[in-house]
């Protein structure tokens, strides 16, 4: 292959991965990423000759033409995003260098282009494959920009011979480059205050957290969905009762019989952060990442103490009914410390008087049936404190009933006095409701709370990733100098299988702990991050880590031990490698490939043959590798013995003299008994 | 000297000595490596600093890696163009002699003294020479020669004193120079390849015709007139095997029949250097050229020099170096040439003292210039 050949592959290489950076990163475009990894594909394996490509300029000229109009409407006109159209155009100038003849000296117009692809990728919230494109893009760099200066340094008539093991060398330099680049990724003071990227548009829509939810929903089934709402990390060790968490998102005081909604005008009903405070004195920490959502709901365990935003974009808000939001771009990743544990059952019992939220919102009730009020009342018969009457209520439905996902099969049977009644089964929503509005019946100030129940602990990335399918519904009941207290009527234990089916395939753990160290360590890489790299840094150098009995040794971390072994791995291979390549110039290695091809064929023994012993072996035999081992151990003495200097040329034959011999070989096949002389 | 200039002198005194340190450090460093940006360098390295900028002002920190992989290259570009300068052993073979206005090769013997990085894309310059060789590529422990052309268009001596090696490997973005001293020196000869007419010396007097016998038949060449070394060129027949033994050196007869038929070449310096100049000292080295292609034996007399009566290739070349070293200066030496003028040819622009010598030659007129008065009719030395 010539330079100028292997030079417009490498090229067209690196366009590849750059539009495979730009794909994962801004999202699938169908129609420009089609067509340009079409053109880019062609130009891998086809090149057009100089006249061909003098007239295809014309149809470039013509389309970019249309590009440049087309974009200029849609940022000017439409008022829709700028990058997407100009990357457009951007494609279509990287296919038009591509598919030049190798004659155009168009080399520092492709390494533009293409670098103008990967940066225009950057500009979106790439995920890992962006990693990997990144990685493949600067070995191909290092390659591609080697052959290309070789090929226009060296002078008319001449050739540079660049055998694979150098290209491969070099494509292994580019370890440098990729060191370097996460040197100063570390290193590089942060300075800005962070980065909205372009990808925030495409949220993540999550049902059950508008301003209405609706109960009434009938059909067939609830289906599972594994998409990721949040990944939480705990910094100070992973909870025992990790399925028990329960992430609270928003509450809903008002219930016409169908459908929960929050009242306009709630005045501030969460109570006051002393009575949280003292619950229990454990508190537990959770650092927590969320997907960019189409509703801006801080997810968190309650009681939430505090919340502390990592992006300062993103500002933690309290709406009147306790439920913690926020306001503006970006994906929202904070740190919440919340209670650890509920108020002791005594204190609670004890709790009954005292201040109460305002105006009935939290004893609202729809028309309700007597045989509801009547339920309530049996159920809490003798009962004298709100706190026996919810736990009386929760336990009812956890004993009485059954968890299911199926919905109800038509709009009468979606009502509570169905599910309390009759059908006695249903989904979270439906216990939640019904021990919400049993409640109420009796005068306890209650609401309905959704967020998340759980998650899946994933043991690569060590955190918890709480998917679509933990979604959860429970009740909050207000105690006086206590707040809001949790209760969960759900039967326990429902509906976790189908979750943990639902991931699919073990493999994608892996894939969504690195997604997640890659949006933690890269794309939210910011000056905490540093700082906290530079503590580990200096606490894995004190002494105090080695001596301290709560930490653990660095010899054991998995981690250390890990990296440690594939360096090892890595440094005994290369020695190996080294060591068993012969030492010795080209024809050197040449005949010693030929020896040993024929040694695996069986036609001479392994040690001990001379040259000429195997070339008289192979003549005697009448093999028809003969003639070309013949030219190729001939011209091996006169280089090695001889004097005479080995040329390009002379290599050259000698490869194809021993290509010509290993073709010999595979078709004689083994010598078989009846040929071995007597 | 007052005590004003005793104080103002004392500064540079004191000075001298570290700045001849610094002077010298500087010439050593500036030997170790210079580095300088091609295009695409500079362009890149620009594109990084953009790519920091922008980094920085975003909080992009995508665009931190981009920045470190654009660093990395760099710092990867320097380490493999010093990789590629290192280890080279170069010897240096020069043509013995350059001839004005023709292309000459330079050979260079390069080994690689490295173990296992190979160097690729190297060019071999000569310190004021615009013809550079080229290694295209040299494996570990191997050697190759390469070649560089040039040519000159002024006579003389050039010196060598440093090779530069300079490479852009690998990825064009810097050339990388290393200088290695390697002293030595050119000898760029005058031209000899033009057409000059002997004119017929005033006063009738003829010049020595020479017979087509080349005079190497013993006793034909007149009286014996003693030993002498040998010198390239010389017949072998007329080696004196006794006195060579007995000195050690190859020893040859001379006899007087040689220095009589010898065409004796007097070049005249005494004038401005330039293109006349030139003109003479190439006319003197034709008509020496003439003589060897004539099998006849020629010597030269220059005021700074003279070269002996010989005849051969080694005396053209002995002629030539000689003539190649020639200054011109008005209020130079005149000319002393041990044997009779009237047997000797005068080149000379002026003219000045023709009438005494047997043959003048006047200096940048060719017999193929037809602009030139003495070229029509002139008896040419071939007889």
């Amino acid at each position: 292959m010539s330079l100028e050949l292997l030079h417009r592959r490498m090229v067209v290489g690196m366009s590849l991965v750059a539009l495979m950076a730009f794909a994962g990163g801004a999202g699938f475009e169908p129609l420009s990423t089609i067509l340009a990894g079409t053109a880019l594909c062609l130009a891998f394996f086809w090149q057009p000759d100089h006249d061909l490509s003098l007239r295809l300029e014309q149809f470039w000229l013509l389309s970019a033409a249309i590009l440049v109009i087309r974009s200029l409407y849609h940022v000017f006109l439409v008022g829709d995003d700028v990058v997407i159209p100009v990357v457009d155009v951007l494609l279509l100038l990287l296919s038009a260098e591509a598919l030049r003849s190798l004659e155009a000296p168009n080399d520092a117009r492709l390494y533009s282009l293409t670098f103008a692809l990967l940066l225009a990728s950057t500009a979106y919230r790439p995920g890992i494959l962006f990693a990997l494109a990144f990685v493949s893009y600067v070995a191909l760099a290092t390659v591609a920009l080697t052959v290309g200066h070789l090929q226009r340094i060296t002078p008319a008539g001449r050739e540079i011979a660049l055998d694979r093991s150098f290209l491969f060398a070099m494509a292994g330099l580019s370890g440098v480059a990729l060191l370097m680049s996460g040197i100063v990724f570390v290193a590089f003071p942060r300075f800005s205050q962070g980065w909205a990227s372009r990808g925030e548009v495409l949220a993540t829509s999550i049902a059950g957290f508008a301003d209405e939810v609706s109960i009434g929903n009938h059909g067939s089934r609830i289906f599972p969905n594994p998409e990721i709402v949040f990944r939480v990390e705990f910094p100070d060790g992973q909870p025992s009762n990790m399925g028990g968490l329960h992430w609270r998102g928003r509450s809903y005081d008002r219930f016409d019989g169908v459908r929960w909604s929050r009242s306009p005008a709630l005045p501030p009903s969460l109570g006051m952060d002393r009575w949280y405070a003292a619950w229990q004195p454990d508190r537990i920490r959770q650092k927590i990442y969320a997907a960019p959502l189409d509703v801006r709901v801080l997810f968190a365990l309650h009681p939430l103490l505090e919340v502390q935003s990592d992006n300062p974009r993103v500002q933690p808000l309290l709406d009147n009914s306790g439920d913690h939001i926020y306001w503006g771009p970006g994906s929202p990743s904070y740190e919440a410390v919340s209670v650890d544990g509920r108020p002791d059952s005594e204190a609670l019992r004890a709790a009954t008087s005292g201040f109460a939220p305002a105006r009935n919102h939290f004893t609202q009730l729809p028309r309700l049936s007597q045989q509801a009020v009547d339920l309530a009342r049996s159920l809490t018969q003798g009962l004298d404190n709100n706190y026996d009457r919810a736990v009386a209520i929760e336990s009812f439905f956890h004993s009485e009933f059954g968890y299911t996902l199926d919905l109800p099969r038509s709009a009468r049977e979606a009502t509570l006095e169905h599910f309390l009644f009759d059908r006695r089964e249903g989904h979270c929503e439906y216990f939640s409701t019904a021990m919400v509005v049993l409640l109420r019946t009796l005068g306890v100030h209650a609401r309905e709370v959704n967020g998340f129940l759980g998650g899946q602990w994933n043991e690569f990335g060590q955190y918890l990733a709480v998917t679509q399918n933990e979604a959860h519904s429970w009740v909050e009941v207000w105690f006086p100098g206590y707040g809001w207290v949790a209760f969960d009527p759900t039967p326990a234990g429902a509906g976790t299988s189908e979750a943990i089916t639902s991931w699919l395939w073990p493999g994608r753990f892996l894939l969504d702990g690195l997604q997640h160290q890659w949006n933690k360590w890269i794309l939210d890489y910011d000056q905490e991050s540093q700082s906290g790299l530079i503590r580990r840094a200096s606490e894995i150098f004190s002494r105090d880590q080695f001596t301290s009995q709560d930490s653990k040794p660095i010899a054991r971390d998995p981690a250390v031990i890990f990296w440690g072994a594939l360096m090892i791995l890595a440094l005994g291979l290369s020695l190996y490698w080294s060591n068993k390549r012969p030492s010795g110039g080209p024809e050197t290695r040449l005949y010693l490939r030929l020896r040993e091809s024929c040694c695996r064929s069986g036609l001479v023994p392994g040690e001990g043959v001379t040259p000429l012993t195997l070339v008289n072996e192979l003549a005697r035999r009448g093999h028809p590798a003969h003639r070309p081992a013949q030219r190729l151990v001939r011209m091996y003495l006169r280089s090695r013995f001889g004097g005479h200097a080995l040329d390009d040329t002379d290599q050259e034959e000698m490869k194809t003299a021993l290509s010509a011999v290993q073709r010999a070989l595979r078709s004689e096949g083994r010598p078989s008994a009846s040929s071995t002389p007597s | 000297m007052n005590v004003l200039e005793s104080v103002a002198a004392l500064p540079a005194e004191l000075l001298a000595e570290p700045l001849a340190i610094l002077r010298a450090s500087w010439r050593r460093l500036r030997a170790w490596r210079r580095i300088r940006f091609t295009v695409g360098g500079a362009v890149f390295t620009a594109g990084a600093f953009a790519t920091g900028f922008a980094a920085v002002n975003t909080g992009n920190n995508l665009l931190y890696l981009l920045l470190g992989a654009m660093l990395g290259f760099i710092a990867l570009s320097g380490w493999l163009s010093e990789q590629a300068l290192r280890g080279l052993e170069v010897r240096r073979r020069t043509p013995q002699g350059v001839t004005v206005g023709k292309t000459f090769r330079i050979s260079y013997h390069v080994t690689s003294r490295k173990r296992r990085i190979p160097t690729l894309a190297v060019h071999l310059l000569e310190s004021g020479l615009p013809g550079a060789a080229f290694i295209a590529r040299l494996d570990p422990g191997e050697s190759v020669t390469v070649r560089s052309e040039n040519h000159f268009i002024r006579r003389g001596i050039y010196p060598l004193e440093t090779l530069t090696l300079s490479t852009a490997f690998p990825f064009g973005l810097f050339t990388k120079k290393r200088d290695i001293p390697l002293t030595g020196e050119l000898v760029i000869w005058p031209r000899a390849d033009r057409s000059v007419a002997l004119p017929t010396p005033p006063g009738g007097r003829n010049m020595p015709r020479y017979s087509d016998a080349n005079g190497a038949t013993l006793g034909a060449r007149g009286e014996f007139r003693g030993l002498r070394e040998y010198r390239a060129g010389d017949d072998p027949r007329d080696v004196h095997w006794r006195s060579t033994a007995r000195t050690g050196q190859p020893m040859v007869r001379e006899y007087d029949q040689d220095s009589a038929e010898t065409l004796w070449i007097c070049l005249d310096t005494r004038d401005e250097p330039g293109d006349h100049a030139e003109g003479a000292v190439e006319t003197a080295a034709s008509l020496a050229a003439r003589a060897y292609h004539d099998g006849r034996r020629f010597a030269l007399v220059t005021p700074s020099g003279q070269v002996d009566s010989g005849m051969g290739s080694a005396q053209l070349e002995r002629l030539l170096d000689v003539l190649a070293r020639v200054d011109f200066q008005q209020s130079g030496p005149r000319l002393s040439p041990p044997a009779d003028p009237a047997r000797c040819v005068l080149v000379s622009m002026s003219g000045s003292g023709r009438s005494s010598y047997g043959a003048y030659v006047p200096a940048g007129r060719w017999a193929d210039d037809s602009t030139s008065e003495d070229a029509v009719g002139q008896e040419s030395l071939a007889g």
